[in-house]
């Protein structure tokens, strides 16, 4: 398999890409009031695009031979990643007022850019790892 | 004489003379199975193994797994070769190396193609030759196989120990360390597999065919599929064609003969049927069969997952705790058991419910079988962990570890009390229906059929005790079929036929008489590919020709009532609608619409491609196998599973509203993930193993040379989108049950509320 880790890399970060922009185009749409962000193909293709992303997440790992709960910043990406899950639902679908879903739904968004540096740095600090070395 | 009267006297006839074939088969295939021989030896008079060697070697394969670790004659796990064929593979390239090096002082692979002909030639006239000495019980060999049976048995005691100089063929297989930590043990192992090696590349006496039908495909040793399988493929796809034709010129007949006219009820006929307290006892069934169901998954996940890493799951080194021996026999058993406990609980939940009878202590019987599941459960799967790990001893491996017969592990002892447990079952299920099945009403004959496919389930599985510890490995397979091919191909498809026609007799939507004949019918044909299509399993396994030809013959008719069950599938779907309160069902009976799909799709098309003996010869134990065996098995019998407890739930608890959206995402998550493994993995695994197995050899095609290319590991990998999305249908399911208990909300409470999702609620009320 290793001879396939760039192009499984390229995937797994394409498919990142388009699962939050999805998710931070569908919060627009719907606290704005459209239809279409909770229409069944929309929901559809973020299912599809999250299976990817998963499905090259675990192949990665096997890859690079690093795991959740044996390696620190892994850990704090899958925990965040269930944060950031719990966030979605509930800035979507949650029984709080609109108000308090945008905050969710920004705070899901700040979640997962912190994901995001995570993954970059491989710490569990992700950008703040330079201040504290 | 009535119609009804005919064919259940048809249906006689038929069972008496189909057993009694199937009987006759079995005592060929005890007549021509390869000898056991009492010694080995080598020209110069030397032992190579003994006959308590080769039975040893056997119980050591039976502890460590047996079948599911690797396969033997093709029967058994995909990840680890077929031992049988490796082995031969092995002992034919041992010899043929050395004899090059001796005449042409290079490698057989350097040789050329002039060389390396030549001396084939010579290894096939040398290695299919029958020395076996039926008068002294002696196979004598010449000194050149037995240099080679050395090296290759060296091998395979490097294999199954914790050698590092086979560390990365350990981890190809999915093998543990150490698999057999005993040295005598690996030794006995290594003859065990010669043996059934060597009854693959043996002529039967005064035949050119080996034992095993020149199975399995080894172009060194010119083992290429006999004639006869050719001539039977192609009359098996002629009955197929035959069969077909004849029963669509039935259909044409028959159609709109027996219509009726029939009312269908203003009201649902079972919503206000009281649950008696054994009725409402069964709901732990179906507690515990969503638990089992979703271990069941899970060790299906590690199993799959051990493909890649070895014997590491996600950095984790599991297989020193669950090694892949261990979790694919719990999760294969596991299949049959959670999808039995749904029949189990819908058995005796529905019995009081048609005689509206309650007799006493039904209540207790309920209580205690179910404990008697869970003991069994538990027992049988610590006994089974035991044994692969080498915890219990060989000499009480077969009572209480793990026999390693694929769908039938369990240790003696264990099958015995759930053979007692299925007994305790019939008791109670037949007591309450007894005042129906001694009465006059209508019902009588659809009930009378129901019970008798659960008689059959209950009493077949004594198949399973037929064989002992030492009986010869070709009749225990005999057996093994009558247990796994009679309750999936035969009762089971009874079964489901008449549990769906009686509930919706019940519900008032078909007509008693057309149903009942109809079901009849149904099972006739059903039973005439069934029972001899139970010899398709053994067309390798050491049986005479006859038992191929009866074997493709009528397991080709076995697929003609699936070609036509889109009649069924439709009127199913139409009765769904068929009312307004008839919405209230709509997810059972959209399971039972999934069955019919699925029973056309996996038991039907992906069973016909591996069943033809030509097709089988290459492709079995290839992943079209497990193609078949997963949507078969859940397609058709998990989906049935499920539809007869959400069936039964919503009689048990009438008065409440569904979470309708769980249920629909539970169902199309479990479908479209279902279809995804299949079309995803096994479908372009398999094929490309069949390209492989017909270019180079079935070993090739077993081999981690070819298991382990990156292509293939890719093709494992994209199991992962589907699995989660089945994975996500499942839990689905336990949201939804438990929902009902922790969560659960009146129908008429809803609406009052106006909630919108309860179209069942809105349907009753005309809204």
């Amino acid at each position: 398999m290793f001879e396939f880790y760039p192009e499984i890399r390229t995937v797994h970060i394409a498919a990142v890409l388009a699962s939050v922009s999805l998710f931070a185009l569908r919060g627009i749409g719907v606290f704005s009031g459209a239809r279409w962000p909770m229409a069944a193909p929309v929901k559809l293709l973020s299912y599809t695009i999250d299976t990817v992303l998963l499905t090259a997440a675990l192949m990665l790992m096997t890859i690079v031979q690093q795991y959740p709960f044996a390696d620190a910043w892994l850990t704090v990406k899958v925990l965040l990643l269930i944060v950031y899950i719990v966030m979605g639902i509930l800035a979507f679908r949650g029984p709080f007022s609109e108000r308090t879903r945008i905050v969710i739904w920004a705070g899901a968004l700040l979640v997962v850019g912190y994901i995001f540096f995570v993954a970059r740095a491989h710490d569990p600090l992700g950008i703040f790892a330079q201040f504290v070395s | 004489m009535t119609s009804t009267k005919r064919l259940w006297i048809l249906l006689g006839i038929l069972l008496v003379v189909s057993f009694g074939i199937l009987l006759w088969a079995g005592t060929q295939i005890s007549q021509a199975a390869p000898p056991m021989p009492e010694r080995v030896v080598a020209e110069d008079g030397s032992a190579i193994y003994t006959r308590s060697d080769i039975e040893k070697g056997r119980q050591v394969w039976q502890s460590i797994g047996g079948m599911q670790l690797g396969s033997i004659w093709g029967h058994g796990g995909y990840v680890a070769p077929d031992w049988s064929a490796d082995w031969l593979h092995r002992e034919a390239m041992a010899v043929l190396d050395a004899w090059s090096r001796r005449d042409f002082g290079t490698s057989y692979d350097k040789a050329n193609a002039e060389q390396q002909a030549a001396l084939q030639g010579r290894l096939r006239a040398r290695m299919r030759t029958n020395t076996y000495d039926a008068a002294t019980g002696t196979i004598t060999l010449d000194a050149d196989r037995a240099a080679a049976i050395a090296a290759v048995a060296a091998h395979y005691e490097s294999l199954f120990g914790d050698d590092p100089a086979t560390m990365d063929l350990r981890d190809a297989y999915a093998m543990k360390n150490g698999t057999v930590p005993d040295a005598a043990n690996r030794q006995a192992l290594s003859a065990f597999f010669w043996w059934t090696a060597w009854a693959t590349v043996t002529q039967r006496p005064d035949s050119e065919i080996t034992y095993t039908n020149n199975w399995p495909n080894e172009p060194l040793v010119g083992n290429a599929p006999p004639p006869s399988t050719f001539l039977w493929s192609a009359f098996s796809v002629t009955f197929l064609l035959a069969g077909i034709g004849l029963l669509g010129w039935h259909h044409a007949v028959t159609h709109g003969r027996t219509e009726e006219t029939h009312r269908l009820p203003e009201f649902d006929p079972m919503r206000h049927i009281k649950a008696t307290p054994s009725m409402l006892a069964t709901a732990k069934y179906f507690w515990v069969l969503l638990a089992l169901f979703v271990v069941q998954i899970l060790l299906g996940a590690i199993t799959a997952h051990y493909q890649v890493e070895g014997q590491f799951v996600y950095g984790y080194e599991m297989a020193n705790v669950l090694p892949y021996s261990i979790t694919r026999t719990w999760h294969t058993e596991l299949a049959v058991l959670w999808i039995a406990v749904a029949w189990l609980g819908t058995g005796l939940y529905i019995a009081p419910a048609v005689s509206d009878y309650e007799p006493r202590f039904q209540r207790l019987g309920v209580n205690v079988l179910w404990v008697c599941l869970l003991i069994i459960v538990v027992g049988s799967f610590a006994g089974q962990w035991l044994a692969v790990m080498q915890k219990l001893g060989l000499d009480k491996n077969f009572w209480w570890g793990h026999q390693g017969w694929e769908y039938a592990d369990m240790g003696r002892f264990w099958q015995w009390f759930l053979f007692i447990g299925l007994m305790l079952w019939l008791f109670l299920v037949g007591r309450a229906l007894w005042p129906t099945l001694r009465g006059n009403s209508e019902m009588r004959s659809i009930v009378g059929l129901l019970f008798l496919s659960t008689v059959a389930i209950g009493l077949f599985f004594a198949a399973a005790l037929m064989w002992g510890e030492r009986t010869h490995i070709s009749l225990v397979e005999y057996w093994r079929w009558w247990l796994v091919h009679l309750w999936v191909e035969g009762f089971f498809e009874v079964f489901a036929t008449a549990v769906i026609a009686f509930l919706f007799t019940r519900l008032g939507l078909l007509p008693v008489k057309s149903a009942t004949v109809a079901v009849l019918f149904a099972t006739i044909v059903f039973m005439a590919g069934g029972v001899l299509g139970t010899l398709h399993h053994l067309y390798f396994a050491g049986s005479p020709v006859p038992v191929l030809a009866l074997g493709a013959s009528f397991s080709a008719l076995e697929v003609v009532p699936l070609a036509y069950i889109g009649f069924e599938a439709y009127h199913h779907y139409q009765l769904s609608a068929a009312t307004p309160w008839m919405r209230r069902y709509k997810w059972p009976v959209m399971f039972f619409v999934a069955v019919a799909f699925w029973n056309l799709v996996g038991a039907g098309l992906f069973g016909f491609l591996i069943n033809p003996p030509l097709s089988l010869y290459y492709m079995q134990g290839l992943n079209l196998t497990p193609l078949h065996g997963h949507t078969a098995l859940f397609g058709v019998y998990g989906m049935l599973g499920i539809g007869l407890v959400l069936f039964c739930l919503r009689g048990m608890k009438p008065e409440l509203a569904w979470h309708e959206g769980i249920l629909k995402t539970s169902f199309w998550c479990l479908n479209i993930g279902l279809a995804m493994m299949a079309l995803l993995t096994l479908l372009p695994l398999g094929t490309a193993q069949l390209f492989a197995s017909l270019a180079h050899g079935y070993a090739y095609a077993r081999s981690a040379e070819f298991m382990q290319q990156p292509f293939v590991d890719l093709l494992i990998w994209l199991r992962v989108p589907g699995d989660t999305i089945f994975s996500i249908g499942a839990l689905a399911l336990v949201v939804f049950v438990a929902g009902l208990w922790l969560f659960p909300r009146r129908e008429d409470e809803v609406r009052e509320r106006g909630d919108g999702e309860a179209p069942a609620a809105a349907a009753r009320h005309g809204r």
